[in-house]
């Protein structure tokens, strides 16, 4: 390590979100009310580019919070709004909510999106874009995919997709370009233009059919094409794809990560690629752990990949002995500092830390 | 400055007729008068002295007591002035330290003297934890354990049946030296807590300390020395003991000193403050001084220019004077060594200075000392965050919350949490607003013992555990409240006692003569119809639950018929020959009855009566 920042949130959370000007936010998804979303202002010495060891400032600060009886899964900001949408059990539906850091602290609840709610609809996937007006694409399930106009509530769009599996991920690769990956690990690209067209990615090797996958999307890279950019796809196994999706009948790469089996179910996997090197990603959710891989000396043929650093320290928080170790609920990079981590677990704790590269890569 | 908002605590609190001030603190920031609580805010005219029933010094930082002596001595005070034992002890060493700074370091001329300072500290009078104190006949206080510093306590200040809980600082996770803040459930109309800290999400204790170990080793194993300016007491011993313990896992050889007169002072303090320290400390301490440390050594002046790695706890904290700034000036050029400062430092003392980045200094003479050290500051304070706050809520259970804070920070998410969980209002005035929380008082009143014996011999037997309705008068004479019958409350005032009587006229259909329907009457109301009327209103006097109908109605000779009080009379009617009249009469208290009677009569008799 080359810095290692310990702390313990009131709630566990499932999320780590970045806002505008460096916050961090993050939510309680207990099932029986009283959830907090809270959105925090990290201590000055994660902002700077040095690392400092005893500097004054070394906590996280409550800007805003707000109080959500539904436990939130899933939170996303609007780009260029002081809205934020969260959704989470039991139904798909999505709440709306306000952040007015000015006249008062607490982040409020301003609309709910509702959507039709069939049978055996578990909490929507959300993704948020601003283009035009502000809009969230969301679903739970492939064939209930649609966009809604955040302020208005009008539905913009929805997929033409048939199948009733579960999506376990979305995104927006440009304003009119969809991601979709559902829990089967089938990736479908759409074009909202077209609505009637989808295009399928590859599937994910045959498998047990519990295996669940979930993916990682790169974005913040400027300029480049946002289909130049591979898609990481994760299992509940431990496999891990790389898929480009200009070519999408084959696998760019294809790997395994050493993680404990069996596997404690896929409720909390977690991918993504580091914003600030190129071919870094990291994955959680297996156990209280989290591994950072380099993808450019993977290949095709499946093998276990080692990771260049794992992450420990959730597993030695708090009350050990007799209580379940504590599970990686989710995991963030930092956006400008190449090799800060933020990450929480199923205890409370959250953690943020900075590895060392080792010997021979800078 | 460093992040700290050392504000100057001053609270006024006026509960059931008594005013309380609560702390007297400084604002270190400031120059001026601005320093001082405003004292014009307890009372535009009138002494002080008259006005407050007592002042509560919750701990010996001084925004907390710093305005004290000013207070009592320049403004005017001479009440009772509580504070605990340690608090007493430490609090005059601080005062003087700070006294010094000002006038001989800064040249102020407002400020008070050390004879101000002892003269204040004779009107303080000593409590111990958990010990009621009665202040008068109806103020009384008691202190809590507030862990933060030695000697820091939470108050409860209570006034008949009414009661404020004061935190002062307080820290709900043990320390080192210190164990957590305890109270119990003692329901306090009002919490009034500390809520600096409540919006901070704090890095891990272990992380910190981490970091301060990594800091001082890596300037040991390179040869620097380490200096450490401290207060006395504080946070001074929880750095010694994490010292100690971390030479010892590690088998360093480098010597770690303790200034000469401060280890003696220190040790003094916490052997006789012994139960203020937490569990672990007292236990240990019976086999083994805490405080005296192997790896720890006292101080001597010429150690300093001894070459090779050392550690060196030094006073003052602030590096104003003395010791700590002698070894300053010493060891400031060599950048292999490094000051760690612990805490806030004052305007205008080298410790403020290094820490806004100052690397030039003026010494005396003239002279200049080129700080080539390396410049470090770390912040162990203790003190309670929400979830801190939360707890402590939940172990007070106060009916309402008010949080102090020195900036005018809106916490309305705060304000809601503690709203929501525990259905108590939560207030968060600014500075210089008066809050007013509404009480339910209880007001013990008198009964007197025949109003006592009347009331339990009629009715079931009282249970202990169920309210019972009594009727009586209640008498406010002077400051006395008396629950008395009412015929002793008119004898009492003079007032002669009267009966009111009323009156009902019932029309019946009867050309019978009159002790006929009176008969007709009597039969009727002696046969079941009862149903649904209960027999505890029929007979309230009586203790028997079921009704004995002969004992209840009966019939006069004559003609009359009375059940219970109430008289029934039939009367032929004036003019109309087949009219009866029914005159049923009762007394005031037999009001229930009369009615139920009078509408029962109006619904007529039963055609099949003889």
């Amino acid at each position: 390590y080359r810095d290692l920042h310990t702390f313990e949130l009131h709630a566990p959370t499932r999320l780590i979100e970045w806002a505008r000007g460096n916050r961090v936010c993050v939510a309680g998804y207990g099932q029986s009310g009283g959830n907090e979303i809270l959105q925090l202002i990290p201590p000055p010495m994660l902002l700077t580019k040095e690392t400092q060891g005893l500097c004054p400032e070394r906590d996280f600060k409550v800007e805003c919070g707000g109080f959500s009886e539904r436990p939130v899964y899933s939170l996303k900001y609007v780009p260029d709004t002081s809205l934020l949408v969260t959704s989470g059990p039991p139904d798909s539906s999505l709440q709306v909510w306000q952040v007015s850091t000015e006249d008062s602290d607490v982040i409020k609840s301003v609309s709910t999106i509702a959507t039709e709610n069939g049978t055996g609809q578990s909490w929507a996937k959300i993704a948020t874009i601003s283009a035009g007006a502000p809009r969230v694409l969301h679903g739970s399930r492939l064939d209930r995919v649609q966009i809604t106009e955040v302020e208005s509530r009008k539905n913009v769009y929805t997929a033409a997709c048939r199948g009733s599996e579960e999506l376990s991920d979305l995104a927006f690769l440009d304003c009119n370009t969809l991601l979709l990956c559902c829990a089967t690990g089938r990736l479908c690209l759409a074009d909202i233009r077209q609505p009637q067209s989808l295009v399928e990615a590859t599937s994910v090797p045959s498998a047990p059919c519990s295996e669940q996958w979930c993916m990682g999307t790169r974005h913040g890279a400027q300029g480049l094409e946002p289909s130049s950019q591979p898609v990481a796809r994760l299992s509940s196994r431990g496999l891990l794809t790389l898929t480009d999706l200009r070519k999408t009948s084959e696998f760019l790469a294809l790997a395994k990560a050493r993680v404990p089996s069996p596997g404690s179910g896929a409720e909390f996997l977690c991918i993504s690629w580091a914003p600030a090197l190129e071919g870094y990603l990291a994955i959680s959710g297996f156990d209280g752990t989290v591994h950072v891989y380099d993808t450019q000396s993977w290949d095709s043929s499946g093998r276990e990949a080692e990771p260049i650093f794992v992450h420990k320290g959730h597993a030695f928080g708090g009350a050990g002995g007799s209580r379940d170790p504590p599970l990686v609920t989710v995991h963030m990079w930092h956006l400008q500092k190449p090799r800060t981590l933020l990450s929480a677990a199923s205890d409370g704790s959250l953690h943020v830390w900075d590895w060392v590269q080792p010997c021979g890569k800078c | 400055g460093a992040g700290q908002d050392v504000g100057r605590s001053c609270i006024l609190v006026s509960i059931a007729g008594k005013n309380v001030m609560l702390d007297c603190g400084m604002h270190m920031g400031y120059n001026d008068d601005r320093r001082f609580p405003d004292f014009s805010y307890i009372t535009q005219n009138g002494r002080l002295t008259d006005f407050l029933d007592c002042v509560i010094i919750s701990h010996f930082h001084l925004d907390h007591c710093g305005a004290l002596p000013y207070f009592s001595e320049m403004v005017g005070y001479d009440g009772p002035i509580y504070m605990t034992h340690p608090t007493k002890a430490i609090c005059p060493i601080l005062l003087e330290d700070y006294r010094k700074i000002t006038v001989d370091k800064k040249g102020e001329t407002n400020f008070f003297t050390s004879q101000m300072i002892k003269d204040c500290m004779k009107k303080v009078v000593a409590v111990h934890l958990h010990q009621t104190v009665q202040v008068d006949e109806e103020l009384e206080i008691k202190a809590y354990y507030a862990g933060h510093v030695l000697g820091a306590a939470m108050f409860q200040i209570k006034v008949g049946c009414e009661s404020v809980v004061y935190t002062g600082d307080y820290n709900m996770t043990p320390d080192r030296h210190l164990g957590a803040a305890w109270i119990d459930k003692c329901r306090p109309d009002l919490l009034i807590s500390e809520s600096t800290y409540a919006t901070t999400i704090r890095d891990s204790k272990r992380c910190r300390e981490r970091d301060f170990l990594k800091k001082v080793h890596e300037t040991v194993e390179r040869g620097g020395k380490v200096l450490i300016p401290v207060f006395a007491l504080g946070r001074a011993q929880e750095l010694c003991i994490l010292l100690e313990t971390f030479w010892e896992r590690m088998n360093l050889k480098a010597p770690i000193y303790f200034s000469t007169g401060l280890t003696e002072k220190a040790n003094h303090y916490y052997k006789l403050f012994i139960t203020w320290t937490n569990q672990k400390i007292r236990k240990t301490f019976v086999q083994r001084n805490m405080f005296e440390f192997k790896h720890i050594k006292a101080f001597d002046r010429a150690f300093a220019d001894n070459p090779g790695p050392m550690v060196v706890f030094a006073t003052p904290g602030m590096l104003h004077a003395g010791q700590s700034l002698q070894i300053f000036r010493k060891w400031a050029g060599n950048e292999k060594n490094m000051v760690i400062m612990p805490g806030y430092c004052v305007q205008g003392t080298v410790g403020h200075k290094i820490l806004s980045g100052q690397r030039k200094l003026e010494m005396e003479g003239r002279q200049i000392l080129e700080v080539k050290m390396q410049v470090e500051y770390m912040s162990f304070s203790a003190h309670a965050d929400a979830k801190g706050i939360m707890q402590l809520i939940r172990q007070a259970e106060p009916r309402n919350v008010l949080l102090v804070h020195g900036e005018a920070k809106k916490m309305e998410f705060l304000k809601q949490k503690i709203e929501q969980e525990f259905h108590v209002s939560c207030f968060m005035p600014a500075n210089g607003e008066t809050t007013t929380i509404l009480t339910n008082p209880c007001i013990p009143v008198d009964i007197s013992l025949g109003l006592l014996k009347r009331e339990t011999a009629i009715g079931p037997v009282p249970d202990a555990k169920k309210p019972k309705l009594m009727h009586g008068t209640l008498l406010m004479k002077d400051n006395s409240f008396r629950l008395v019958c009412p015929e002793q409350a008119l004898k009492e005032l003079g007032l002669a006692e009267h009966q009111l009587r009323f009156t009902c006229r019932v029309h019946i259909q009867d050309p019978r003569k009159e002790h006929e329907t009176g008969l007709r009457v009597y039969n009727h109301l002696k046969g079941g119809i009862w149903d649904g009327y209960p027999a505890s209103q029929i007979i309230p006097k009586k203790k028997k639950k079921t009704l004995n109908l002969d004992y209840l109605v009966q019939h006069l000779p004559d003609g009359s018929i009375t059940v219970e009080s109430i008289l029934i009379q039939a009367t032929a009617h004036s003019e109309d020959q087949g009219t009866k009249v029914l005159l049923v009469s009762w007394t005031y208290q037999d009001e229930e009855l009369g009615s139920y009677l009078t509408s029962l009569l109006k619904k007529g008799l039963p055609q099949s009566t003889p």
